[in-house]
């Protein structure tokens, strides 16, 4: 019985303008729409790779290694999934430096300039936008004649007349209208992931074949959210007109209105200011504290004096600053000498130099590192907090948690790039292991190159993998699962409310 | 045709979809205002703050002397915040609030000593990369008009003439001898008042909530350009209706009509703007950043090398004089070069931004979000206009300093260093003030073409309903 009932309904969809009107507009924006993301992801990857031979360029100019350690800097590849959700793959910075001296985070981080800023006016738009207000809408134009329709023409009554269940009807409509509006669905996400893997500079493995799984997965509970909103909205209200009008607007209010408005209404949950002015106080103590400690350093070494640069000065030059910036609670001890040529009166005090930069080294190292801890959980307090309250406030509509899951899926989401930033962190550390093991805070070449430059041949390279596919979907759980039991809700309430009605 | 236009209003007035308008706009218009008075006081502090602050950095240099005047330059100079933003954004987040009128990019020791002068530089608006919030569209009244309204304008039409061609009315309408203009203009005038009921209700509520704040104020001009703003929504509005009315004559059924609208509304309102920038932006990029920055600093090398190469020629020795004038004519001409390679790298910006500007005007949406920017005061146009107003400031500032130099008679009249220039410290009330001044008829005079457009759309649509009508069988 329900597979004639199916049938019925797939017919009684096929044959109409709204499927063909579907198809047609959702493959003509899909797949215009993924050209030209790939083209502007093509323009993305290609400053990405001038900026990392740039940085390269410019720390191979740097004959010593305390003025190199400035340079060393770290690219974000852009992602080759922000096509399918952007979130802030361009919005947050795609740089960061890995200096020693201090322990890189997003609020560090820089973007290697765009060619016209003024272009970011635009809004741009990535394929789960165009989901996000299509599919919802032909959801609502299938459903909100499902059951209005079948009362006003008086069908219904015929059908129920023969031993059908209630809820053999609904789950009949459910389905049949579910694949109507999967075949545009998947034929255009079909033909997008053909051009993609057809591009030649996009290559994608195995892991995001999967993700672009998950992300179609998503919308597809997503559809169903909104063909079941509609379909109750029919079931209510009993007169199609009525019907249309309603969704229209829940539409509309869903789409348009809510997640725009709803920021603007609720006031922005702030983190006190003492927050972050202790924060940044306790860090600023390290500092000093390190500050003292080296100064009695130089005061109790052999040599007489408490210069830092041990008056080591040929040609060349040299400069040292402790610094911080309360408003993101960075704060740091630099110094750097770039000395080429040197006298030989300097000679005797080389020793010594080397000495104190050795301390240095280590010392600027721990203190950066127990401040980091500090300023780990003052950012995350004074930043990510409010901003994951608001998220979620977006996410009492369905449409933030479809835009929260597929950014989640795609890498793009805040946690996906923090992991840049780990990854970043993660290599610093690596960086300074090479620099203990080759003894190079106390080489000769960390503040002259005198006696040949520093070699920056062997450094670790750095390479940026992406989280695996697991994590990706344990990020995108809690929001897909919600969706989920949305859905079932909505399936309970409706069939509580078809069983009672009068036909 | 009145009668008709009546009937129309009635049945309109009692259908959910008038209440359901009503309580959308209603709710759009007072958050817009309350986010308004949220941000706007602040806005308008910040900038004077930044003004006050700018003002005294000119008095220091004028009380030092004339030289650090020329060389430290007029310094940040700042756009002033319109007060009508709560009708357009303008992008306003992405243009640069300021432009640069000072920057102390290098200095020479030696004899004498060398300071480079100021040059107009136009950065950009620095992005905030630590920007962890999730993004939204501000809701301002180009959102709520131009996506919500034409929505809703889309749904009052849909259905007028197709839903009385299904009950049978339309044929007992003809059969009285009624013209068939008459109807269409009635039906026409009967929606375009039921929209405009909600939303200029909404409307007034907006703006008495804006102008009885103690914090903002509206001034007489910025009603005036309010009312320009009405009158292009009502066009605006009435492209829709029209839209709707032509859709709904050609068509049988309504639920069919309805789809084709909903349809053609998302492409053109919803995808066409980013659409058409994406493929624009891809026409011809202008030079990339890291190229402009080594260019810079290439010249800037080239012409110091050559100035070395004159001042210490081992050939010739020169006076004092002689010197003091190659020196000064180093310094202009390497100022002068700078700031030509900053114009030439702003003009291939703006004349990118301005070619996916026009494309994009093929929606009717960024026709009236552009109308709207002109006669708010925001946007790209007028940061265009804020330009101008900085280049042409800046030739006023360089001619005061020279005219205040021709003035004294003990001085060298050698600009660019600071012992061929008049010693004299200069009265602060004396320098020329900056005024970002906005004049209603050069905005009406940039958003013309864009009115002729948007009412050669709804002329060319509402013909088109006409036509369908006309030709209708019933």
């Amino acid at each position: 019985m329900l597979t004639t009932l199916i049938r019925r309904e797939l017919l009684d969809n096929l044959m109409t303008f709204r499927f063909a009107a579907a198809v047609f507009i959702i493959l003509l924006l899909v797949v215009a729409n993924t050209v030209v993301l790939i083209k502007d992801y093509e323009q993305r990857l290609a400053s990405h790779h001038a900026a990392v031979k740039m940085h390269q360029r410019q720390l191979q100019e740097k004959k010593t290694y305390s003025a190199g350690t400035e340079k060393l800097v770290v690219d974000r590849t852009p992602n080759p999934l922000s096509i399918f959700n952007v979130g802030f793959d361009k919005q947050l910075g795609n740089e960061v430096g890995i200096s020693h001296t201090f322990v890189p985070s997003l609020w560090d981080a820089g973007m290697h300039g765009s060619d016209n800023p003024f272009m970011d006016m635009f809004a741009s738009i990535d394929i789960v936008f165009i989901f996000k207000v299509i599919l919802s809408l032909l959801a609502l134009i299938f459903a909100y004649d499902t059951l209005a329709g079948e009362y006003e023409r008086g069908t219904l009554r015929l059908v129920l007349t023969s031993h059908v269940r209630r809820g053999h009807i609904l789950l009949a409509k459910y389905i049949s209208a579910m694949l109507c509006l999967l075949v545009p669905l998947l034929m255009s996400l079909l033909l997008s992931v053909i051009l993609l893997t057809t591009t030649t500079f996009i290559s994608l493995n195995t892991d995001d074949f999967l993700r672009i799984g998950g992300i179609i997965f998503t919308t597809v509970v997503y559809l169903s959210v909104f063909y079941l909103i509609g379909m109750l909205i029919s079931v209510v209200t009993r007169r199609t007109s009525t019907a249309l009008m309603l969704s229209m607007f829940v539409w509309g209010f869903l789409v348009l209105v809510y997640p725009n408005m709803i920021l603007a209404v609720v006031s922005r949950p702030e983190a006190p200011q003492e927050r972050s002015a202790s924060a940044f106080n306790q860090i600023e103590q390290m500092w000093e504290e390190f500050d003292r400690d080296r100064k009695h350093f130089l005061a109790t070494d052999a040599l007489p004096g408490e210069d830092w640069h041990f008056k080591i000065m040929g040609s060349g030059w040299y400069g040292a600053y402790l610094w911080g910036n309360p408003g993101r609670l960075s704060y740091t001890y630099k110094s750097k000498m770039e000395v080429d040529t040197l006298s030989e009166k300097a000679e005797p005090r080389i020793p010594h130099a080397q000495n104190y930069f050795d301390f240095l080294g280590t010392e600027v190292v721990g203190t950066a590192d127990r401040t980091w801890f500090i300023r780990k959980s003052a950012l995350e307090d004074i930043f990510i907090q409010p901003a994951n309250v608001e998220r979620l406030y977006l996410k009492l509509s369905p449409v933030g948690l479809y835009d929260a899951a597929t950014q989640a899926w795609a890498g793009t989401d805040l946690l996906g790039v923090r992991d840049f930033f780990d990854a970043a962190r993660r290599h610093r550390q690596r960086v300074i292991d090479y620099f203990y093991d080759e003894e190079i805070f106390r080489s000769r070449q960390w503040f002259s190159s005198d006696k040949g430059a520093a070699d920056w041949s062997n450094l670790p390279q750095f390479s940026f993998q992406r989280v695996d596919v697991n994590t990706n979907a344990k990020r995108a759980l809690p929001d897909v699962c919600l969706l989920f039991m949305i859905n079932v809700a909505l399936f309970i309430v409706i069939f509580l409310i078809f069983i009672k009605s009068e036909v | 045709m009145w009668h008709i236009t009546k009937r129309e209003l009635y049945d309109n007035l009692n259908s959910l979809r008038f209440a359901l308008a009503t309580v959308l706009l209603l709710g759009l218009m007072l958050t817009n205002a309350i986010v308004h008075l949220r941000e706007h006081p602040k806005r308008v502090q910040n900038y004077h703050n930044a003004d006050a602050r700018h003002q005294n950095r000119l008095a220091n240099h004028a009380e030092d002397s004339l030289y650090k005047l020329a060389e430290k330059g007029p310094g940040y100079l700042d756009k002033k915040p319109s007060d009508l933003r709560f009708c357009a954004e303008g992008g306003e987040t992405f243009l640069p609030s300021n432009v640069e009128g000072g920057f102390g990019r290098w200095g020479k020791g030696g004899e004498p000593r060398l300071e480079s002068f100021w040059i107009l530089a136009y950065h950009s608006a620095t992005p905030d990369l630590h920007n962890v919030r999730p993004n939204v569209t501000k809701v301002d009244w180009g959102f709520i008009i131009g996506y919500v309204l034409s929505l809703i304008a889309l749904l009052f039409t849909f259905d007028s003439i197709s839903h009385e061609r299904e009950q049978g009315t339309l044929r007992l309408m003809f059969a009285n001898s009624i013209p068939r203009h008459t109807v269409l203009i009635g039906k026409f005038l009967g929606a375009l008042i039921t929209i405009n009921i909600p939303f200029t209700l909404a409307v007034l509520v907006n703006l008495l909530v804006i102008s009885t704040s103690s914090d903002v104020h509206l001034g007489a001009e910025a009603w005036g350009r309010l009312g320009f703003i009405f009158f292009i929504t009502l066009l605006y509005t009435s492209l829709f209706l029209a839209l709707g009315l032509l859709v709904s004559a050609r068509v049988q059924r309504s639920a069919v009509s309805l789809v084709i609208l909903l349809l053609v509304w998302v492409t053109f309102v919803v995808f066409m703007p980013s659409t058409l920038v994406s493929i624009a932006g891809r026409s011809t990029p202008p030079k990339s950043a890291l190229g402009f920055s080594e260019r810079s600093a290439q010249l800037e090398e080239e012409l110091g090398n050559e100035y070395y190469a004159l001042r210490y020629d081992p050939d010739k020795s020169l006076t004092r004089i002689q010197i003091l004038q190659v020196a000064g004519e180093y310094v202009i001409k390497d100022a002068a070069q700078q700031e030509r390679l900053h114009e030439e790298r702003l003009k291939q910006r703006i004349s990118q931004v301005r070619r996916a500007r026009t494309i994009t005007q093929i929606s009717p949406v960024t026709i009236f979000q552009h109308l709207l920017e002109a006669f708010a005061g925001t946007g790209f146009e007028r940061h265009l206009q804020f330009l101008e107003n900085v280049k042409s400031y800046a030739q006023q500032y360089r001619e005061f300093i020279a005219d205040t130099d021709q003035a004294d008679p003990e001085s060298l009249h050698i600009s660019g260093v600071r012992e061929g220039m008049s010693q004299k410290p200069v009265p602060p009330e004396a320098i020329p003030k900056f005024e970002d001044k906005l004049s209603l008829s050069k905005d009406f005079n940039t958003a013309a073409m864009e009115l002729l457009l948007l009412t050669l759309f709804v002329v060319v649509l509402l013909s088109g309903a006409y036509l369908a009508f006309v030709r209708v069988e019933i």
